[in-house]
């Protein structure tokens, strides 16, 4: 016994000791849950849920983990990453409706299917190996197809034109990559709460798949902590963005429709994750600011902007914010607990309508031509309302006015891109590429080796219409092995990505919020970006049943016409009938013969005599054979026998 | 050197005997849906409906091998979205909120099947992605789709043929990734892909003979096509009255298969498999029953003699022999294990060498010996 208690006495203390590791490392952690919920013009409504989990910089020999997930953490140790993206889209971003220019969209609007970006922090010659290793690592952890991304005919590294300038970025999509509940499943997992509790519970997955637009997104970035022997510190930052059109009852088509949480996903909030440091609620109504006056400072002002003759909040919001065009509900969710669940409603009283700020241009994307043979590509930028409203902000040195766009696309290899080809129409006039063309970078791309990718900067006068560029291309033929099971359904070009880099977009709070990681990242300006759509384009499909018909067929033919012709060449029509004569002459002549003997044998001389002596001989033949052949492999194997023993 | 060959076989042959008696450690399960296509539902339905089952009965998430060829459950046509069900009833979404599956879409292919089952992945390829069984796993292969006289078609683009299969089996027995191996096929003509087989300790249930097809068992007309297979629907019908702590022996599940309710013949190949059915619990490949073995204390599990009796009745017949040394020093013999354990060959020969003292004349021996050297020295001359 005392022998035990011995051996506790140091466990106790190695005990506190670990526990105060653990309490101090925790205090670094830092993980806060957010949701923002914005009415759209067009009657739909968008969820945004934000999750951040921040570990802090740590000593070479590892880290301990309390919230922040241990499989991201090793997966930036493994690879070097310094910056990384993944998001897992369905659905199109509707720029017109659901806003282009504001840090909700550029952030989160993302292309459909699978998009990832990594920025490593290893010797350039190493990088390669390190993105393809990443992309096996993501496809385990995501259960998702990402490892198509490691043959070099699927990525690039583009320079400039994707925002971010490193040669140590490359960049791969997958447009068709499917999105469903195994995706989110491993992206809530990394989560400390899970989808147990918090607002992670809302995720119910029929409501959120059942959306008009669903983009996940895990976003990653190392902050060097600039100490000496302390490694770097992690942000991990997860966004769930949702479109989802609520239920209505009403008939009348220009009222907004009312909804809550519990329509829109079916559950209530039932309290914040205890592990969250911030667990708060957003709802942002946008041109709300005609309404009401400016000054928000009594608590009379205040009750008049949650429950007034425009609309209702089933909820008192905590604080009210304004920002330059739209106003800021905030909720926090710590009250709420089982009895009392916090579900947020919003019901209109009025018919409402206001639009959603855009972006400069609005650009699309469509093939021309038509055949299996070649076609074309067109991207059409076209103005958009907004577009007066920030004329006259980008002056050039010589006083015109500009818009930038970049415009980054990537081309599969089979999808032969003539450059040369390129034409740039600003207002239905062909531009020459010195007027308007700033700044081009072009990677050809090499059969079944690497994809091409096409980077260029636009400049474009600000009383633009509309520009279009278009280019030329052939259509690659594909081993047969290399054709998908689906190849008829024809075969995918990913986005082409359009930037405005004289354009950023931020949110503008007039308070200082520097709690909130999300208010905070809408604070900071974002590069205002568009994705384009995907492009279908079939490609000339394998028959494989075709060799065979062919083969066939031509075989077929071959035999008919050869042995017609031999037919008719060698046939002589005389000659066979006089040949056929003479040989039924023999025929009948040999029977005769052959009934005559053995008419004679019969009388004559006894049957058996010579069938009975013919074998014997044939016998005697035989068995001589034999044994001639015994002798000859008998001495033959002697021989051999002799001979290897000899050696 | 014959005679070292000669006795290098004995060895294999004693390994092999000794392989046999290792102790069934792990399940793994290998689901399999091979087609594409939203009007293939029911395949992906069969295949989602057994992950279920052998997750309810405890194979844990890591030790399924979850392959599904299309995306049903999000797919436009699919008026459920994010839901799959096996009946037109709806009472059951297959698809949850914590399905894993591992290979999807394009990744489905005979190549990528046959990697997994041999285990010859690259370098990069994820844990998660790869069947990590060892000689004392119980492994459960279940592949559904279109089939045909000795081949299943994978996506509609390529075909696994019986022999794939049987080399692939092969190839594990040799390299004891299983202890014992059940696959089950949903397809038509389902029992021909059985045909080449010849690997021991399989065991193989097909849902049709050859010349029968395999049919769907009813339509939803919510969901717009056949939901479910015949076979598979009656397998689960079996297995929904299950627990994870029921005794059901497989040959009650192959017995269930009423030919009239499928519409064709359910198979089973059994001359490979040793175990009396009767006495084998379906648990053993649809679930994640393991044997306990008791131990009085915790680190001295070998020390009393009971429990060490107990435990080397179950040991590999190679250990028998170590039973005096066992008691005279414990960790020094756990490190001996692991050492021999991980180099077969000389745990082969220590065998041999044991199993040499053991015999009583010893003259006998040596004398067949000289004399079988001499026949081997007669036949290799007389060749040469």
């Amino acid at each position: 016994m005392a022998c035990l208690v011995r051996s506790w006495i140091p466990l106790l203390f190695l005990q506190s000791f670990l526990v105060a590791i653990a309490f101090g490392s925790n205090e670094g952690e830092e993980f806060s849950e957010e949701l923002l919920l914005k009415p759209l013009p067009d009657r739909k409504v968008l969820a945004h849920f934000h999750f951040e989990n921040r570990a802090p910089p740590s000593n070479s020999h590892g880290r301990n983990h309390h919230l922040f997930p241990k499989a991201i953490s090793q997966l930036v140790q493994k690879f070097r990453v310094k910056e990384m993206e993944l998001s897992f889209t369905q659905g199109r971003w509707n720029h017109e409706h659901w806003g282009g220019f504001d840090p909700l969209s550029s952030m989160n609007a993302k292309p459909v299917g699978v998009e990832l970006w990594a920025v490593f922090d290893v010797p350039q010659s190493q990088v390669d190996i390190s993105w393809k290793n990443l992309t096996h690592a993501l496809s385990g952890l995501f259960c998702a197809s990402i490892n198509f991304l490691e043959s070099s005919t699927s990525y690039a590294a583009p320079t400039w034109g994707f925002g971010t300038n490193s040669d140590k970025l490359r960049y791969g999509s997958l447009p068709r990559e499917a999105v469903c509940t195994e995706n989110l499943t491993p992206w809530l997992k990394l989560l400390p709460c899970r989808d147990k509790d918090g607002i992670s519970a809302l995720m119910n997955r029929p409501s959120v798949y059942r959306g008009f637009y669903h983009s996940q997104r895990l976003h990653l970035s190392t902050v060097e902590s600039g100490q000496e022997g302390l490694g770097s510190g992690i942000v991990l930052e997860q966004t769930l963005t949702v479109v989802i059109q609520p239920e209505t009852t009403s008939v009348e088509t220009n009222m907004q429709p009312s909804w809550s949480l519990s329509s829109l996903f079916g559950r209530k909030v039932v309290g914040s994750c205890v592990l969250a440091k911030s667990s708060n609620v957003y709802l942002q109504l946008e041109g709300r600011l005609g309404h009401e006056s400016k000054n928000v400072d009594t608590e009379i002002e205040a009750h008049k902007l949650w429950m007034n003759s425009d609309f209702d909040l089933s909820l008192k919001p905590d604080r009210v914010i304004r920002e330059s065009s739209s106003l800021l509900f905030i909720f926090d969710i710590d009250k709420s607990s089982d009895s009392e669940p916090f579900d947020l409603g919003l019901t209109w009283k009025l018919p409402s309508k206001w639009s959603c700020e855009q972006a400069p241009l609005h650009a699309s994307r469509f093939l021309m031509g038509s055949g299996n043979e070649r076609g074309a590509i067109a991207i059409l930028l076209k103005a958009t309302e907004s577009q007066e409203k920030l004329s006259g902000r980008n002056l050039t040195t010589d006083g015109r006015c500009t818009i930038k766009a970049n415009i980054f696309q990537i081309f599969p290899w089979y999808i032969k891109v003539y450059y040369h080809t390129l034409q740039i129409f600003v207002d239905q006039q062909q531009k020459t590429d010195s007027e308007v063309l700033k700044k081009i970078n072009v990677s050809p791309s090499t059969d079944k080796v690497s994809s091409g990718m096409l980077e260029m900067m636009l400049e474009l006068p600000c009383e633009v219409k509309s520009a279009a560029i278009s280019i030329e291309y052939d259509k690659g033929f594909l081993h047969i092995d290399e054709y998908p099971p689906d190849a008829n359904q024809g075969f995918d070009i990913p986005s082409a990505l359009i930037s405005f880099p004289s354009h950023h977009a931020s949110l503008d709070f007039q308070e200082e919020l520097s709690k909130s990681p999300l208010l905070s990242s809408f604070k900071e300006k974002s590069l205002v970006r568009s994705y384009t759509e995907v492009l279908l384009v079939p490609l000339t499909t394998p028959d494989f049943s075709m060799p065979y018909n062919v083969i066939t067929i031509t075989c077929t033919i071959f035999a008919l016409y050869f042995g017609s012709l031999l037919n008719v060449l060698r046939r002589r029509i005389g000659e066979e009938e006089r040949f056929l004569k003479s040989q039924a002459g023999k025929k009948r002549g040999g029977l005769k013969q052959l009934l005559s003997r053995l008419t004679a044998k019969i009388r004559g001389r006894p049957i058996e005599a010579p069938s009975s002596e013919s074998p014997a001989a044939e016998s005697s033949f035989l068995s001589s054979k034999l044994i001639f052949k015994i002798i000859l492999v008998a001495g033959a194997a002697a021989a051999w026998q002799y001979f290897s023993t000899d050696k | 050197m014959k005679v070292l060959t000669l006795v290098m076989l004995l060895c294999y042959s004693f390994a092999f005997s000794s392989g046999d008696t290792t102790i069934h450690t792990n399940n793994w399960a290998v689901l399999v849906c091979t087609s594409r296509f939203w009007f293939n539902y029911r395949h992906m339905a069969n295949t989602l409906s057994l992950y279920r089952t052998v997750k309810r009965l405890g194979i844990p998430d890591e030790r399924i091998i979850l392959m599904l060829a299309d995306d049903m459950a999000c797919n436009a046509r699919n008026e459920y979205p994010a839901q799959v069900f096996n009946n037109e009833n709806h009472k059951l979404n297959l698809y949850g909120d914590n399905v894993e599956v591992d290979y999807r879409g394009y990744e489905v292919t005979v190549e990528n099947f046959l990697r997994v089952l041999t285990g010859r992945h690259e370098n990069a390829v994820p844990r998660s992605k790869r069947l990590l069984s060892d000689e004392g796993s119980h492994i459960l292969l279940y592949m559904t789709g279109h089939g045909g006289d000795e081949f299943l078609k994978f996506q509609d683009a390529e075909e696994l043929q019986s022999h794939d299969l049987a080399d692939a089996v092969k190839q594990m027995k040799e390299k004891r990734r299983f202890k014992e191996l059940m696959i089950m096929v949903d397809t038509c003509q389902a029992a021909t892909l059985f045909n080449q087989l010849q690997s021991p300790d399989v065991l193989a249930i097909g849902s049709s003979l050859k010349g029968e097809n395999s049919y769907s068992h009813h339509l939803d007309s919510d969901v717009g096509v056949s939901v479910v297979d015949r076979f598979t629907y009656y397998t689960l019908a079996f297995f929904e009255r299950l627990n994870i702590y029921d005794n059901a022996s497989l040959n009650s599940l192959f017995r269930s298969y009423d030919p009239k309710l499928l519409m064709s013949t359910a198979y089973y190949r059994t001359d490979l498999y040793q175990p009396h059915l009767a006495e084998v619990p379906v648990t053993n490949f649809f679930g994640s029953v393991m044997e306990t073995l008791h131990t009085d204390s915790v680190y001295k599990a070998f020390s009393s003699k009971t429990s060490n009796n107990k435990i080397n009745s179950e040991m590999p017949l190679n250990q028998l022999s170590e039973h005096d040394e066992l008691q005279k020093a414990n960790i020094q013999n756990d490190e001996l294990k692991t050492e021999k354990q991980k180099c077969p060959y000389t745990q082969m020969r220590v065998d041999l060498h044991k199993k040499l003292e053991k015999l009583e004349n010893v003259d006998t021996v040596v004398n067949l010996g000289i004399a079988v050297m001499l026949l081997v020295v007669m036949v290799s001359s007389s060749l040469l």
